[in-house]
């Protein structure tokens, strides 16, 4: 990465001036935060208290009016929403003849949350005085806020205990509005004689308005790279700090090449010097473990501690800082025996906009994830050919070229599902043409594609070239669809085609414009198995300041780019998927697309990828932290490119790559264009053998990975779990980030992810039973302690955590698409009393909106070794028969369990030949093979073979 | 007996099948099953032996994901199944094995199966009917235009072969004709160092006389003094300006490479991607450029004022008066010898200056036999240069008949020819054992893609094409052509050219599968296989 692209906090007008804010603040013995409650401002009703905040100014008293609205919702999340009464009643002037809107932009809601707005109405006021106010709310009314009004702070409680603190720390900072005094230019020598008489004077002057120093070079007008920010509404930024009070670790706000677990940022050795920048960027080859900020921002953080976990959404999506400092909180040692403890205190800046933000008191990881989950949506149920492999390039370079692939992927009998096009396919970058030379034929090499059940997926990208004889542009500037420069004139910047324009998603004529343009007839050369794939949706602008746009472009509604950045991909992403729903009249079908960009949201969209990462082991590793984090922060449809972007991987790293990457959700191989060729069977043996065995692995355990999308499509669980997610309680898992469960398997994956490596440590959460997945080997566990695993590079170190049954397809086929109609094949993992097992399975047409009619099998699975039965119930309890099956749900009568594998088989079914299977009223026996346990480790084992009884009916085996 | 059979069953394991009670796994004889198990979609062999006409136990297999199965040789999935595959008879057409994995998937493989009977469960829905009489006729049209196109081309291709063997007897009689040209040079040449060194013997005595001190040959003296030394002087300016300008070019090639290096690739400035590219090719076609025959050790040295250990004693001349001409004639003997060529040709034109000018004796009677002398040694050494480069002729020629023409020396009857083809704004050459070429139609100059190396062979594996252009499987040459010019950040352009039969040269596609990475496919009589070789040999023989 070209780092100096990018700015660092100092060089970035309001993060140093909050920073600077803060250091004023926590360095003074008796700072007091200028920020009142006027208590007869106040009202509570409805589950909502409003009032005004003043904020003093300066020495002469002076104030502005803040109106602050906390809202309490019925799903327990608090919701504290800061404007600026100037700003809304626009009563402020805007310099250099501005067009922007006047008011503090308070859109984000609009395309961010879905639901759960609504009040709770049992919310009440438990106490007010003259000094503050108590609420309670929540589920069981356990919650608490302590609105404290001078100076304004909040005290959120779980239970009588304090979790969240806002304005703890009085860091609380919203530029109000303020003419510029143009002051005379200062004459040439003082500039001259030295930094300390400026800085002196510069504070004197200030101090008029504000209560401490502040750096005004950067309140009018900023200059980085060449460009400068003309900022025609001055300063606005707003800070606040926010306090996890007991908490050690807290978790989330991606995208970031760094861990899990976030580090400190105020300096410090291990700690990083610049805050969690998010500031969607084309961040190129970017730098491992670095706070710098990436391609999309989540700013979603939970805190998590032994029996608790809690969690704020900023919802802002103007460029923000997030400082993170963690200090032993000596306060109260003999306060009910906890002795000292880590508080995390974070410190958010946003440039512009309202100060919205969400409180979640959990207490679970769970709660926190469905709760925000709730506000911004799930995970989009997704095609399910969309979690088989995806073969991309930068480029595949002709129609020939494709069609070469396919077969090759064939006869190395390598699954894959997706081939994709990068921008090469066009004719010149001209999105929505084909590069006739290269791509004579798109259809012929569509339905090729389409003989074996495959897809392609060809890129659009946000920048449209300016050029004549190009209807896409012409329309585009004929009918004002496209961002406006800070004139109001349509904006001009450089992208791959050179000279280009950029669709303003955010205007509605625009997406309604965009989705004609996706139509069959006139996007030639794609057909129903063609999906898209947006990238340089930050938007990346080669010539704009760090590789975007300026800020003060505007978009609909006059609003500046500043204002909307972070959500300008999440937006135009959005338009392509509902471009996508109508390419034909009458065809319902699920879009697939790929985005780079991102903000809350963008999980009800489409898939994510981690953006241009390199071929080197270090960014294997890294995956994993990033992918984990995607997950637990309410976007888990995400994948880092197999085998890295830039540069030529080795062999060794090429294939522990695919190794690794079967367990990212979104499982696609890319490659640079000045790459070598890396297509998986290219590798020779022993190579091509050990990567068809992990993309047949993937392929195989499909049944589980789709019921896991399911799971977070219904409320936001993440598809890959961390440690911290799935055993909250025990604390020495907490910061790991390089092992997971998937879905609700049990399985535990460990990748391997550095070079030369032989065996991983696997840490082990709990006293259950642990199998090798590949061998059925009991592996001699203790809880809270590592074990080693053998991991030769054709091993991927898998475990089967005792308890679980998960469903596989075991037959490989040559894509997802040609397995529908294949029979199941159950693992049961009997916990380690021998007494249970049980998971689900979630089927549905993959590829049409019928599952929300019904038409889809939900299974529960439960082995219980006392009563010495399996059987399979519908998950929800509904009454399967009253359900008025279509098309599929009938053809899946033909689609049985046929096998049944109990893994740490108990005694009861040794000796058995057969067992009884009743299904649908009828009857018959199954045939059981026994394994007893072997000296090798191997645990005992049972296969019930022919159980024949369709996958979506009841039926329970009795081995009794 | 084929109708009683189980479905897949492919004609050498039908005797396993024929049992009609029961069925004993065929690798593992010791799990015998009931005859309804066959094929019931449900796995119970470790060999797989009983699912011939599902897909139940295509997951046997060193590919997939192993799991134990006792039974089994490795105790794993990960084995060898028994069957080869799933049979499809294809009555009407050629019968031929289909992976498992193919079989109820929904899909018809009729490139395999064109009888359908691999989608017998209908999964999905899926009905796949007979196509056999159809693709049967359709195959045997197409082989038999094949075939035909085949024996056209395999006609051309003697015709080559006789070219080519008449180019390698021209080459085998100029090697003969060289042979007697060089004998008969090595007589001549020794005759003329005999007439030569007599020559010299004969005028070794006579010599100018002198004219007196401070003549004619002192006056000379003092101009060429002046003279050397005046050259001394510019060649010490030229090289202070050299020195200035590799300074200049140095400072320029290190902010190149710096642009190179620094610059943002995805900021796609026209103008800064055509300077990198611009100083790519440069900084290409510099590496293992060869540095100056000019050692500066060398240059200082004869910068170096002349004295009685440098350059010229100019003081041993002024001294000597009795065989100054001499001298003059003889100064190289004094130089050293690095300097000598260079000073024996300056000194050439200075002697002819000289004559000219009146300054040296144009015709003294000691100058015919000098005269004469250098004629007989120029002669020498024209007929030693006559004789080398004879003999370096031989030699190429020698090497050339050693070269790998390919089969029957077939290649060269192309050698030299080329052939080309326009894809897009390029025009893409290829020259028979010689180099590939893309020239651009835009004006950007021509790039080499690489010079001729050698002949492998490689599997070639693709579909055969409508048309017959393509490369088709089996084994096919590949002509190596490599070192072609530098590529960005990577290596130098290399093309690897195929060849298949065809009835015409043609080059049929080039592709650039990665960065500077061609392909060429080519159609050539000269890659066929005469499938009627023998005959034609015994006929040419006659």
């Amino acid at each position: 990465v070209k780092e100096h692209d990018f700015k660092k906090c100092h060089q970035s007008g309001f993060c140093s001036r909050n920073r600077a804010f803060a250091d004023h603040a926590l360095a003074a013995s008796s700072w007091q935060s200028p920020y009142t409650i006027l208590p007869e401002s106040g009202a509570f009703k409805d589950g909502q208290y409003q009032a005004t905040i003043l904020k003093t100014i300066n020495d002469q008293g002076e104030t502005v009016r803040l109106p602050i609205t906390i809202s309490f919702l019925e799903s327990g999340t608090g919701r504290v929403t800061v404007d600026e009464e100037k700003r809304q009643k626009g009563e402020i002037e805007l310099r250099h003849n501005s067009k922007a809107r006047k008011e503090r932009y308070n859109e984000a809601e609009k395309w961010v949350i879905v639901g759960g707005l609504g009040l709770d109405k049992k919310a009440k006021v438990e106490s007010q005085d003259k000094t503050q106010l108590t609420v309670k709310y929540g589920p069981s009314s356990n919650f608490e806020a302590i609105i404290k009004f001078s100076p304004f702070s909040i005290d959120f409680k779980r239970d009588g205990i304090s979790q969240i603190k806002f304005n703890d720390q009085g860091l609380l900072n919203i530029e109000h509005w303020r003419p510029k005094i143009e002051k005379a230019p200062e004459p040439e020598p003082e500039k001259k004689e030295g930094e300390e008489t400026t800085e002196g004077e510069q504070k004197e002057e200030e101090k008029k308005e504000e209560p401490q120093g502040v750096d005004e070079s950067t309140l009018w007008e900023e200059t980085f790279g060449g460009n400068t920010d003309s900022k025609p509404r001055g300063p606005e930024s707003i800070g606040l700090d926010i306090s996890f009070v007991g908490f050690e670790h807290v978790f989330g706000i991606p995208s970031h090449a760094s861990s899990l677990s976030l580090k400190q940022t105020r300096g410090g050795e291990g700690n990083y010097e610049e805050p969690y920048r998010l500031y969607n960027a084309d961040v190129f080859e970017y730098i491992l473990d670095s706070p710098m900020t990436l391609y999309g921002a989540i700013p979603f953080m939970q805190a998590h501690r032994k029996g608790s976990s809690v969690g704020v959404f900023w919802l802002n999506a103007a460029e923000t800082w997030v400082d993170v400092v963690k200090a032993k909180d000596s306060k109260n040692p003999l306060a009910l025996g906890l002795g000292s403890k880590t508080t995390t205190r974070t410190h958010w800046m946003s440039e512009s906009g309202l100060l919205d933000v969400f409180v979640f008191l959990g207490p679970t990881p769970k709660d926190v994830v469905t709760k925000y989950a709730e506000l911004t949506g799930t995970t989009t149920m997704p095609q399910e050919f969309a979690l088989g492999y995806h073969q991309c390039r930068w480029n595949y370079v002709s129609d020939e070229d494709v069609k070469d692939v396919d077969r090759k992927m064939d006869k190395f009998k390598m699954p894959y599902d997706v081939i994709w096009l990068d921008i090469e396919y066009t004719d010149e970058k001209k999105y929505f043409t084909w590069d006739q030379h290269s791509f004579k034929d798109p259809i012929g090499m569509g339905e090729q594609l389409a003989n074996h059940g495959r897809q392609l997926v060809t890129i659009i990208d946000p920048h449209i070239k300016n050029v004549d004889n190009y209807p896409v542009v012409a329309e585009l500037k004929s009918k004002e669809l496209a961002v406006k420069n800070k004139e109001g004139s349509i904006f001009e910047g450089w992208c791959w085609p050179g000279s280009s324009h950029w669709i303003d998603a955010f205007n509605p004529k625009a997406r309604e414009w965009w989705a004609s343009l996706f139509k069959y007839t006139s996007f030639k050369g794609t057909r129903e198995n063609t999906w898209i794939w947006n990238d340089m949706n930050e938007p990346s602008v080669f010539n704009g300041p760090e590789v975007t746009m300026p800020k003060d472009n505007l978009h609909d509604g006059n609003w500046e780019h500043r204002d909307v950045h972070n959500l300008n991909g999440m937006t135009f992403n959005n338009a392509t998927f509902h471009a996508l729903k109508s390419r034909k009249p009458g065809e319902l079908r699920r879009p697939f697309v790929l985005t780079r960009a991102f903000f809350a949201g963008s999980q009800r969209i489409g898939a994510m990828w981690t953006g241009d990462n390199m071929a080197e082991w270090g960014h294997l590793k890294a995956s994993f932290p990033m992918v984990l984090s995607q997950g637990i922060s309410g976007y888990p449809f995400s994948g880092a490119d197999v085998g890295g972007f830039f540069g030529n991987p080795d062999k060794d790293l090429l294939t522990r790559w695919y190794q690794a990457g079967i367990f990212y959700p979104f499982f696609r191989g890319h490659a640079h264009i000045d790459a070598r060729r890396r297509e998986p069977y290219l590798m020779g043996e022993p190579y091509n053998t050990i990567i068809a065995a992990a993309l047949r692995l993937r392929y195989s355990l499909l049944p589980s990975w789709y019921t896991a999308f399911h799971q977070a499509h219904v409320d936001g669980t993440p598809i890959i779990k961390p440690m911290f997610y799935t055993h909250p309680s025990e604390e020495g898992g907490l910061a790991i980030d390089d092992q997971f469960f998937v879905g609700n398997t049990g399985l535990l994956a460990k990748p391997v992810t550095e070079q030369d490596k032989e065996s991983v440590d696997i840490w082990i959460p709990d006293n259950e039973v642990y199998y090798d997945y590949f061998t059925y080997n009991i592996i001699p566990t203790s809880k809270g302690k590592s074990v080693t695993i053998d991991a030769p590079m054709d091993k991927i170190p898998l475990l089967m955590q005792g308890g679980h049954i998960f469903a596989r397809r075991d037959i490989p086929r040559r894509s997802s698409t040609l397995m529908k109609w294949d029979d199941y094949t159950l693992v049961v993992s009997v916990s380690k009393d021998g007494k249970h097992a049980e998971g689900d399975l979630y089927v549905d047409d993959g590829d049409s909106y019928d599952f929300e009619k019904g038409q889809y099998i939900n299974r529960k699975f439960v082995f219980d070794g006392s009563a010495k039965t399996i059987v399979s119930i519908d998950a929800e309890g509904r009454e399967t028969k009253s359900i008025k099956e279509g098309e599929w749900l009938k053809k899946m009568h033909g689609v049985s369990v046929d096998k049944i594998i109990v893994v740490g088989a108990p005694a009861s079914l040794a000796g058995k030949k057969e067992v009884s299977v009743e299904s649908g009223g009828k009857s018959w026996s199954a045939s059981v093979e026994y394994n007893a346990a072997a000296s090798s480790g191997r645990a005992a084992f049972a296969v019930i073979k022919k159980v024949a009884a369709p996958v979506g009916a009841d039926f329970k085996i009795n081995f009794a | 007996a084929s109708a009683s059979l189980p479905r897949g069953v492919g004609p050498e394991f039908v005797k396993f099948y024929e049992n009609k009670s029961t069925f004993t796994c065929i690798g593992n004889p010791s799990i015998t099953l009931k005859t309804s198990q066959i094929n019931d979609n449900s796995c119970d062999c470790p060999d797989g032996s009983d699912e011939p006409g599902t897909a139940a136990c295509a997951h046997l297999d060193p590919l997939s994901p192993q799991q134990p199965l006792p039974g089994s040789v490795t105790g794993t999935t990960n084995t060898t199944a028994a069957l080869r595959g799933f049979w499809c008879a294809n009555d009407g057409h050629i019968g031929s094995y289909l992976p498992f994995m193919y079989v109820n998937d929904g899909v018809c493989d009729y490139d395999l199966c064109c009888d359908g009977s691999d989608e017998a469960a209908h999964v999905g829905g899926v009905k796949c009917e007979n196509k056999c009489a159809a693709i049967g006729k359709e195959y045997r049209r197409v082989e038999e235009e094949r075939r035909q196109s085949k024996e056209r081309s395999a006609k051309r291709r003697r015709t080559l072969v006789k070219e080519a063997r008449e180019l390698r007897r021209r080459v085998e009689a100029k090697i003969v004709s060289l042979n007697k040209e060089i004998q008969d040079l090595e007589v001549k040449k020794e005759e003329l160092q005999k007439k030569y060194e007599e020559v010299e013997r004969s005028e070794k005595n006579k010599v100018v006389k002198s004219v007196g001190k401070g003549g004619k040959l002192g006056v000379l003296l003092g101009v060429a003094k002046t003279r050397v030394s005046e050259l001394r002087n510019t060649l010490d300016k030229v090289l202070d300006q050299r020195d200035d300008l590799q300074d200049r070019v140095d400072q320029l090639e290190e902010l190149l490479s710096k642009l190179k290096e620094e610059f943002n690739p995805n900021f796609n400035d026209e103008g800064v991607k055509a300077a990198v590219k611009g100083w790519e090719d440069y900084a290409a076609s510099n590496t293992g450029e060869k540095k100056s025959d000019l050692a500066d050790s060398d240059i200082m040295e004869v910068l170096k004022e002349d004295g009685e250990t440098s350059g010229i004693n100019w003081a041993e001349f002024e001294s000597d008066d009795s065989s100054d001409a001499d001298i003059v004639y003889n100064l190289e003997a004094y130089l050293p010898s690095f300097a000598r060529d260079w000073v024996h040709e300056k000194l050439n034109l200075l002697r002819s200056w000289a004559i000219e000018n009146g300054i040296l004796a144009d015709n003294p009677t000691t100058g015919t036999e000098s005269r004469l002398v250098t004629a007989a040694r120029d002669a020498v050494t024209s007929a030693t240069n006559d004789l080398a480069s004879k003999t370096s002729a031989v030699e190429e020629e020698k090497r050339d008949l050693e070269k790998d023409y390919g089969p029957d020396d077939i290649f060269r009857a192309l050698k030299g020819k080329c052939i080309s083809r326009d894809v897009a704004e390029y025009e893409y050459e290829l020259c028979w054992f010689d180099r590939t070429t893309q020239k651009s139609k835009k004006g950007h100059g021509n790039t080499s893609m690489g010079s001729f190396v050698r002949i492998d062979k490689e599997q070639a594996d693709e579909e055969e094409r409508a048309d017959g252009k393509g490369l088709g499987k089996g084994q096919r040459m590949v002509l190596r052509y490599e070192n072609g010019q530098g590529c960005w950040n990577g290596p130098n352009r290399r093309t690897d050219v195929w060849l298949a039969c065809a009835e015409t040269d043609e080059l049929w596609r080039v592709t650039e599968s990665e960065k500077c990475v061609y392909k060429m496919e080519v159609g050539t009589p000269a890659a066929c296989e005469d499938v009627n070789e023998p005959r034609v040999n015994t006929k040419d023989e006659l």
